[in-house]
């Protein structure tokens, strides 16, 4: 039952991340595309603008909440695909707590970025 | 007691590819796995990319985005198409969502997939449609 929820949380996740990556994709093509038709816009990925935009906490919270999600996206992936490889369950047990143990390190490496931001 | 040991049947990675009659399906799910992998090491180099430039100062940033503000990384947004709307078409119908109403087994066959394979159609059409655009603004626009 434990791995069904798992699952369910890798599908939840991967359409969340669909969604949040295709705004951003579209907010971040959108001067490029007027560009080729010829409108001028400001630049959106200046380091002024984004270190504007991730200034305001809800906008960290939400760039860290949507670094959360890719993460556990692409580790329970990893982990789907190597426990797939090897079958066996003390294999399957220490690779689970190795994905676990790495994506705790990296998600605190994630959030003292703007912890660093915020602070400055 | 004698215990009963499971016949092995694993083939690692090739049977990704090829272990018997293998649908258009079970292929765009091999390329799904494949781009997943490939965006996961993506997503962690420009992780530590990011983290080490952002906590440099912001006169560091334009470096960072000079690795990716290239026309090769039009082939990240595509991957990044491909595996986003094709797992997406995966969620709806693991889900059940579009999935064909249970038949009887009566020959020919026809696997619950293949009931809808219109959405399998569509779905790859856009990506074509998306990646042939991106690819377009990126290698023959060339605005980056």
């Amino acid at each position: 039952m434990r791995m069904t929820y798992l699952w369910l949380l890798q599908l939840v996740t991967g359409v969340l991340i669909l969604v949040l990556i295709g705004i951003s994709l579209i907010l971040t093509h959108i001067p490029v595309i007027l560009g080729f038709f010829g409108v001028d816009t400001a630049e959106l990925i200046s380091s002024g603008s984004v270190a504007d935009r991730a200034n305001p906490g809800i906008w960290a919270g939400l760039a860290v909440f949507l670094v959360a999600i890719i993460l556990y996206h692409a580790l329970s992936g990893l982990r789907n695909t190597l426990v797939e490889l090897v079958p066996s369950v003390n294999k399957m047990r220490i690779i689970t707590w190795i994905i676990i143990v790495s994506g705790i390190i990296l998600l605190m490496g994630i959030t003292y970025v703007p912890v660093i931001l915020l602070s400055s | 007691m004698k215990q009963i040991r499971p016949r092995q049947n694993l083939l690692g990675p090739g049977g990704w590819i090829w272990a018997g009659k293998y649908r258009l399906e079970r292929y765009l799910y091999f390329i799904h796995r494949i781009t997943g992998l490939g965006l996961l090491l993506l997503f962690l180099i420009y992780l530590v990319t990011m983290a080490i430039f952002q906590i440099q100062g912001r006169d560091a940033w334009g470096a960072t985005l000079a690795l990716v503000h290239n026309q090769w990384f039009g082939i990240v947004v595509v991957v990044f198409i491909y595996h986003g709307l094709n797992g997406l078409r995966l969620t709806l119908q693991e889900t059940g969502f579009t999935l064909g109403r249970p038949t009887p087994p009566i020959y020919p066959y026809q696997d619950s997939l293949r009931k809808k394979r219109l959405l399998t159609i569509v779905m790859t059409a856009m990506i074509v449609l998306l990646a042939l655009f991106f690819l377009f603004i990126y290698f023959v626009v060339g605005v980056w």
